[in-house]
C-alpha cells in the first residue's frame, strides 16, 4: 500500500506492508514522522485522514482524547492501511537524520527473566539479527496472546547489539507486565519495532550530565551510563544521576550504579532518593559509593544541584508526575534551555 | 465607537502568573502578567492544541508543558525549540480593567516581520493589497512571474511542485502571519517554481517584493534582521530534522 503524507513542509510517499502501522511504516523509509510514545498514548502521531481507508487496530487507544472529533483525525502509531492512503500532518516533517539508527521490526526470544523487586522484573531479548540502537532509545514490543505494544527502554548499550535488556515495572491490569509477570515466560516470542526516541546521549554533546530517573525510568538512564562508560565521559564531563523510588525494598541496579561509579568516583555522583521514610542507616553502610537522600527525586535534584547547572545537558524518565516535577525545576529553577533537556513521559 | 471587549480584572492575573480568559465573543486567551505589563496571547499552543495556561511561566519565559516550546511573554517571539511565534493580542489596562486592544495586522504576527520597527511595519502595510480568494482559486503557477508575495491573513493555503502530472505535494500555509511566495523578496528567482492554490475561502495580503525590499534598505537594521529569518525560514524547509 502506498501512503502519502502531506506535511508542513512537504510531501513523503512511502509504502506500508499490510497489517503494518502507518507510523512504523514512515519511520522504516526514513520519514521522521512526529510521534512521542509509538503505542497510542500521547496524541503526537495524529494526523487527517485525506484519501482512502485506515483501519483503527486499537479504537480505545487513550490518546484518541487529542483528535478532534469528526474531522477524520487518526493516530498514525493505531492506523493501518486498508489501501493507499493520503494524511495530512500539520507540522514541519523532514527526512531523518541520517545519523540516526533506522528503527525497523524484528523478532526475538524473552531470555533470563529475574525479579528485581517486587514489582520490578528483568528480561534479556535475544534478536533474530544485531540491531544499533542509541543510548536511552526505546523500542515497543508486543507479547503473545496480549493485544497491542508496549515501549521499554533498553537498558545496555553496544552497537550491533545481538541482545537488548529491559526492565519491567508490574501495572495492575498492564497487559505486558502481567502476562511477564504471570509466568516463566523463558524463550517466549516476542515481536518488536524500534529504535525510536530522541531523548539520546552521545558524547559529541560535550556537555555534562544529569539524569532524573523515577522508577523504572531508570532503564534509559542505564544505557546512558553504559555508553558513557564506555567512552570514559566522566574522566572529561561531570555526571549526576538521581534516580527515585518509594524505599530501600524498591531500590534495584545498586550494585551495576557502585560498579559505573567506582570508575569514575571524582566526577559522578549517583543519589538514591527515597520518597517514603528517611534514610536506612544501612544504606550508606551497603553502599559506600552512593549517596541517599530522603524525599522525592526532583527535590532531592533541586537540593543538590543548586549552583552545578552550568553546561549541563539533562535527560528524564519516569512517571509522568516525577517527569513534570523535574522539569519544572530544570526550567524555572535551573533555567536550562529546552534543547538540553531530554525527556520520556509515558510510563 | 464600539464597546471595548472586557477581558477579566486585572486582579484575577495571579502576579507574574498566567491565567486563561474567555471574552464575551467566545475567544480564548491566554493572559499573562509580568510586573505591571499584562500580555494577551492565543490561549491554545499553536504545536499540538495543548492549553498554554498548563504551561510553566516564571514572569519572562513562558513555557508549554507538553514539549517545551517557549516564547517570550513580552512579544510573543519563540525561544529555544518553539518553531512558532504565539499570536498576541494587544491588551488595555483601564483602572483594573483588562480590555482587547487593536488587533495588529498579519504582517506584524508572522515570524518574518514581526516585531521590527514599526515605521517599517507601516511603510510595508502600506505597500499590502488586501484580496480574498475563494476556495479552490490559484494564485499562482509554475513559470509565473515571481513579482509579489503574499502574508496569510485567514484561511489555508496549499502549494505543489512540478507541473502537470508530475507533482508533488509542497507543504500548506494556516497561520495568521504566514508569508509565502517569497521568491519575490530573493535575487534571481524570477519565476514560481510551485502552484499556490486556496484550500478554503483566504484572505491574503499582497505585497510587491521590489517595493518591500526597497523600505528594508531604507532600514536596515530592520533589513538586516527580516533578512536573518528569510534565511532561516528558507533553512527550515530544506533542513532535515538533524541530531539535537
Amino acid at each position: 500500500m502506498r501512503v502519502q503524507v502531506n506535511a508542513r513542509n512537504r510531501g513523503f510517499q512511502f509504502e506500508a506492508r499490510p497489517d503494518e502501522q502507518v507510523l512504523y511504516a514512515g519511520l522504516r523509509a526514513g520519514v521522521d514522522l512526529p510521534y512521542e510514545c509509538g503505542t497510542g498514548t500521547c496524541g503526537t502521531c495524529k494526523a487527517k485522514l485525506v484519501a482512502g481507508r485506515a483501519r483503527d487496530a486499537w479504537p480505545q487507544a487513550p490518546g484518541r482524547k487529542y483528535l478532534k472529533p469528526g474531522q477524520g483525525e487518526i493516530l498514525m502509531c493505531q492506523c493501518v492501511a486498508e489501501g493507499d492512503l493520503t494524511l495530512e500532518v500539520s507540522n514541519f516533517v523532514n527526512a531523518s537524520d541520517p545519523g540516526a539508527c533506522t528503527p525497523g521490526a524484528c523478532s526475538g526470544l524473552l531470555r533470563d527473566q529475574k525479579t528485581l523487586t517486587h514489582d520490578v522484573m528483568s528480561f534479556g531479548v535475544e534478536l533474530d539479527r544485531p540491531r544499533d540502537f542509541d543510548a536511552g532509545q526505546f523500542v515497543v514490543m508486543a507479547a503473545p496472546g496480549v493485544v497491542g505494544y508496549r515501549a521499554y527502554s533498553m537498558v545496555n548499550y553496544e552497537r550491533a547489539a545481538r541482545r537488548l535488556e529491559f526492565v519491567v515495572k508490574r501495572k495492575l491490569g498492564g497487559g505486558f507486565s502481567e502476562w511477564l509477570f504471570g509466568s516463566v515466560r523463558e524463550g517466549a516470542p516476542l515481536a518488536l519495532f524500534g529504535p525510536l526516541g530522541k531523548a539520546t546521549f552521545y558524547p559529541a554533546v560535550g556537555r555534562n550530565i544529569l539524569c532524573i530517573a523515577g522508577g523504572s525510568g531508570i532503564a534509559g538512564m542505564m544505557s546512558i551510563l553504559a555508553r558513557a562508560t564506555e567512552e570514559r565521559y566522566f574522566e572529561s564531563h561531570d555526571g549526576w544521576m538521581f534516580f527515585g523510588v518509594r524505599t530501600m525494598c524498591d531500590a534495584f541496579f545498586l550494585e551495576e550504579l557502585s560498579r559505573i561509579r567506582g570508575n569514575f568516583p571524582g566526577r559522578l555522583a549517583i543519589t538514591v532518593a527515597l520518597s517514603d521514610g528517611p534514610v536506612p542507616a544501612s544504606a550508606a553502610r551497603d553502599w559506600p559509593g552512593l549517596q541517599f537522600a530522603h524525599g522525592l527525586v526532583h527535590e532531592a535534584v533541586k537540593h543538590a544541584m543548586a549552583g552545578k547547572y552550568r553546561n549541563v545537558r539533562a535527560y528524564v524518565a519516569g512517571p509522568p508526575l516525577a517527569v513534570d516535577a523535574a522539569l519544572r525545576v530544570l526550567l524555572l529553577e535551573a533555567k536550562l534551555t529546552a534543547d538540553n533537556i531530554r525527556y520520556d513521559k509515558f510510563t | 465607537m464600539t464597546a471595548k471587549t472586557f477581558v477579566c480584572r486585572a486582579a484575577d492575573v495571579p502576579a507574574n502568573g498566567i491565567r486563561e480568559v474567555g471574552t464575551a465573543g467566545g475567544l480564548k486567551l491566554l493572559v499573562a502578567n509580568a510586573g505591571d505589563d499584562y500580555y494577551g496571547y492565543q490561549a491554545i499552543c499553536p504545536h499540538q492544541d495543548v492549553p498554554l495556561c498548563e504551561g510553566l511561566y516564571d514572569g519572562s519565559v513562558l513555557t508549554c508543558h507538553m514539549h517545551l516550546w517557549q516564547w517570550d511573554v513580552r512579544t510573543g517571539a519563540p525561544i529555544g525549540l518553539a518553531e512558532a511565534p504565539l499570536e498576541k493580542y494587544p491588551l488595555i489596562v483601564e483602572e483594573g480593567a483588562i480590555y482587547l486592544g487593536v488587533q495588529p495586522s498579519a504582517l506584524d504576527v508572522g515570524e518574518l516581520f514581526h516585531g521590527i520597527a514599526p515605521r517599517c511595519i507601516e511603510a510595508l502595510v502600506a505597500l499590502a493589497r488586501r484580496e480574498t480568494h475563494e476556495l479552490g482559486s490559484v494564485l499562482y503557477r509554475p513559470g509565473d512571474p515571481a513579482a509579489d508575495f503574499f502574508v496569510l491573513e485567514a484561511g489555508r493555503v496549499e502549494f505543489l511542485i512540478g507541473r502537470d502530472d508530475r507533482t508533488s505535494p509542497g507543504g500548506f500555509m494556516l497561520k495568521k502571519g504566514e508569508v509565502f511566495g517569497w521568491a519575490a523578496l530573493l535575487d534571481g528567482q524570477p519565476a514560481r517554481i510551485a502552484s499556490a492554490r486556496c484550500l478554503e475561502r483566504s484572505e491574503l495580503l499582497r505585497i510587491n517584493g521590489r517595493a518591500a525590499l526597497q523600505v528594508l534598505e531604507s532600514e536596515p537594521a530592520a533589513g538586516f534582521d527580516v533578512m536573518r529569518r528569510l534565511a532561516a525560514l528558507i533553512a527550515r524547509y530544506l533542513a532535515s530534522s538533524g541530531a539535537k
